[in-house]
């Protein structure tokens, strides 16, 4: 006969950390039990109303199918092997042992700490729904079924990392996601082993085949109807525990010059807005980078007005262009990288500082000139439009700048038709990153640049080839 | 086999590409020759190519083989071997002018003082990674490419068309035709557009009615080279002779630049990036003879000794430009109308299966 002691102490020997309780009890008929969990992952309030009350009424002689039945939770399964129970302890639920029964019983009752649903702050709105995906995997599947009750929505669980076994979910909505896509991107997870999974670029950087490169292969959002409204264009999704950033692949670079709100807005102001966005986004990477080579190699760009302005300005400083607009952006990058980590309580101080006494007071000391703190404030506020290429547009933004300054003008349009020669084949799952533009796909571009009318966009996206096409059906003639 | 470049490319190629090759130094020669009525030089050069892009365009309706297969087929491995290197050095060949025309052009728009060969040789940095690349590169390039040319030609056109002065082009046909055509004869080397139509050939997916979409395509780019003509002619009349690179200098008076500043050199170094992919066309066509030439699959170390070589040729005759136009004009354009019209022409006798 196995006795509880020593089930327990099998799990002790191995999960031997003090956070992990061995709860002791017995029934009123006097049956022990012993639960054993990881304190701060288990629910304890659900323990003691789904476990430990029942269980009060267990006859002395209760075998484990009796005493399963007698539980309230909804999610229990047997285990037989300890290692089992080890895992599941681990990642959060219960295991109920029963004195003198070999097997035992996980109890699901996982509830790890974590925030509730909020508005995502990197992807806010003014129209729209403002739910956001949280760090935990179960309530982020919650929020994407609440969104799709189709029963073709499938959802895959997947283990990532080798210690951390973080759970990742591969969304996908059968019928409508190509054929063998959801394999490929399962494939490409299994194939990488890492100790641990801490946030989805993780995975985002497991799932791109060319991982080092400058442009991203994966869509990411924060909100859960971006996601859905993703899945149900033919893409997978990959939700990861842990983290509030869900990812879509095949991913076109279009996408990130759209926004959710622009599903939600008339058709006229989304395009004028996505227009301006990449308008904002070139402005951004080549104002500063022009501003140098024109300084420097090709002065007659300047209006003469502006250049007589300039020229005040920039006349007595002690730096070249280009390393004064270096300076400036590097006093930029660091700004921004100081206010993102600062505390809130030094954020006004930290504005104070960027703002008066180096924006300011630099100027005044004759080190850098106005022209060019406008020129990258300008580019700064231009790249924000466009939140989720930021990574990619900044480092481009410091190539450029280099660029411009070494090799002029000439370098800048040089290295743009470089870019482009590199994109234009590049694709992600065989979706070509820079569709529907290149190759151009005549359809696509109505929710392109533009954004057109939703009996414009009746069908899914041509370019993921889905079997199900049409989106949407009408029955009047529109 | 999968289908690597599009008809849609194709026509993209041929709009664009025709018509930014022509824009630099080609308007001042044919200034020269023909004077007011350099339109019919271009015309007459446009109609005789058109008629070439016609046939090869419809012979590519009569099989889906490619132009190696049906050398092969007709003359064997090697013969097609060979002409394919004899294509090789037409490419290369097809690349000079426009590449030194190129350098001194960056050189007058991007740069003040510097040396003109110094700022160039980054081009090949570009060339070395784009030759490389394949039809498919090819084509995306051209889809790409649309919306920068339209952008930056609209922008062009718009501020030289108030500055035309449509009476420089009176009396109309006074110049001796033996002008007029003799400019066609000598400017002929500017004119390889079938050839690269040739290459492309069992490389897209042909049907009904595509060779009259191609052919109107050429027409469409021989047009916007003819209305780019008459802009550049109707601006500056017989001075037109003295003006290089035409493209940057027909918006020069525009009445707002003294306000705005020089803004259309951000248009022409916007369709600058168009004027690259249409000069790389001819090296990556050559890449690709030779690597088909030689059986070599490498296309970057075939693009890498290339674009050596068109360095080191750029080094040894930098400032031979006009020479080099001279002997182009007088002695090279029989090789032009060989590889580039009669060629095309005789791949019509060529054997060629049944369609499926």
């Amino acid at each position: 006969m196995v006795t509880l002691e020593k089930n327990i102490k099998s799990v002790k020997d191995v999960l031997t950390s003090q956070d992990i309780i061995v709860f002791k009890f017995d029934s009123l008929n006097g049956r022990k039990f012993a639960v054993i969990y990881a304190d701060g992952l288990a629910d304890k309030q659900l323990l003691g109303e789904l476990v430990v009350k029942p269980l009060k009424d267990a006859e002395k002689d209760a075998e484990l199918g009796t005493v399963k039945k007698l539980l309230a939770s909804p999610e229990i399964k047997d285990g037989t092997k300890i290692s089992d129970a080890i895992k599941e302890i681990s990642d959060g639920n219960a295991a109920l042992f029963v004195d003198g029964e070999k097997d035992f019983i996980i109890i699901g009752l996982k509830n790890p700490p974590g925030r509730t649903v909020a508005e995502p702050p990197t992807q806010v709105v003014v129209k729209g729904p403002r739910e956001g995906f949280t760090e935990d995997i179960k309530t982020n599947l919650g929020l994407v079924r609440k969104r799709l009750k189709s029963e073709n929505l499938k959802v895959k669980m997947l283990k990532a990392g080798k210690k951390s076994e973080t759970a990742v979910a591969l969304v996908y909505i059968d019928g409508v996601c190509p054929d063998g896509l959801p394999e490929r991107v399962e494939k490409q997870i299994e194939k990488n082993e890492i100790d641990i999974i801490p946030d989805s670029s993780y995975v985002a950087h497991f799932i791109s085949k060319k991982p080092r490169s400058l442009f991203k292969r994966n869509g990411t959002s924060e909100k859960p109807d971006i996601f859905c409204a993703k899945i149900c264009e033919g893409r997978v999704g990959l939700i990861v525990d842990g983290s509030p950033i869900s990812l879509t692949v095949p991913y076109m670079i279009t996408e990130d010059l759209q926004s959710g709100e622009d599903y939600y807005s008339l058709t006229y102001r989304a395009t004028i807005v996505r227009i301006l966005r990449v308008l904002s986004l070139l402005v951004g990477i080549f104002l500063p980078a022009l501003y140098v080579s024109a300084q420097l190699f090709k002065i007659q760009i300047i209006p003469f007005q502006l250049l007589l302005k300039i020229s005040s300005s920039v006349s007595g400083l002690p730096l070249s262009p280009s390393v004064e607009m270096f300076l400036t952006l590097f006093i930029l990058e660091v700004l921004i990288e100081a206010s993102i980590r600062m505390p809130n309580y030094v954020g006004l101080a930290m504005s104070v500082v960027g703002a008066l006494v180096l924006g300011d007071t630099a100027v005044k000391a004759g080190i850098i000139s106005t022209p060019a703190i406008i020129i990258v404030a300008f580019s700064a506020i231009c790249l924000y439009t466009t939140p989720d290429l930021v990574e990619t547009t900044t480092a481009l933004r410091w190539i450029y700048l280099i660029v411009a300054g070494s090799i002029g003008p000439f370098g800048v349009v040089l290295l743009t038709a470089f870019i482009l020669c590199y994109l234009v084949t590049e694709q992600s799952y065989g979706i070509p990153l820079m569709a529907p533009f290149a190759p151009l796909i005549k359809n696509d571009l109505y929710d392109s640049m533009v954004k057109a009318n939703m009996y414009t966009l009746k069908n899914r996206p041509k370019v993921f080839k889905t079997k199900d096409r049409v989106r949407l059906k009408t029955q009047s003639g529109e | 086999m999968g289908m690597k470049i599009s008809v849609r490319q194709i026509c993209f190629i041929l709009i664009m590409y025709t018509a930014v090759s022509k824009f630099i130094v080609y308007p001042t020669v044919l200034s020269h020759y023909s004077g007011r009525d350099l339109l019919f030089s271009a015309l007459a050069d446009f109609a005789v190519q058109a008629v070439i892009v016609w046939a090869v365009s419809f012979l590519c309706s009569r099989t889906d083989k490619t132009f190696f297969a049906l050398l092969e087929g007709t003359f064997g491995n090697i013969t097609a071997r060979i002409i394919f290197g004899l294509f090789a050095l037409f490419f290369i060949v097809c690349a000079v002018i426009p590449l030194f025309e190129q350098k001194v052009y960056v050189h007058a728009i991007f740069y003040d003082a510097l040396p003109a060969l110094s700022v160039f040789l980054p081009f090949f940095g570009f060339a070395v990674y784009a030759a490389a690349k394949g039809f498919q590169n090819i084509g995306r390039c051209a889809d790409i490419c649309l919306p920068i040319f339209i952008v930056s030609m609209l922008f062009i056109f718009a501020m030289s068309i108030s500055e035309i002065k449509w009476d420089n082009f009176l009396p109309v046909l006074k110049t001796p035709a033996k002008n007029v055509l003799g400019a066609s004869v000598l400017t002929a080397f500017r004119f390889f557009e079938p050839c690269w139509l040739l290459m492309f050939m069992g490389h897209f997916k042909y049907k009904k009615g595509d060779a009259a979409k191609i052919t109107l395509s050429y027409a469409g780019g021989a047009l916007i080279v003819l209305l780019f003509l008459a802009a550049f002619y109707g601006m500056y009349g017989d001075m037109a002779v003295t003006r290089q690179f035409a493209v940057s200098k027909i918006s020069l008076f525009f009445p707002a630049i003294d306000l705005i500043g020089r803004i259309d050199l951000i248009a022409l170094y916007v369709l600058e990036i168009v004027m690259l992919f249409a000069m790389i066309i001819n090296v990556q066509l050559c890449v690709y003879c030779i690597s088909k030439c030689t059986g070599y699959k490498n296309k970057t170390v075939i693009s890498i000794a290339l674009n050596a070589a068109l360095i080191i040729m750029l080094i040894l005759l930098d400032n031979k430009l006009s020479a080099l136009i001279t002997i182009w004009s007088k002695w090279m354009w029989i090789a032009f109308v060989l590889f580039a019209n009669v060629i095309p022409l005789l791949a019509w006798t060529l054997r060629r299966r049944e369609k499926k």
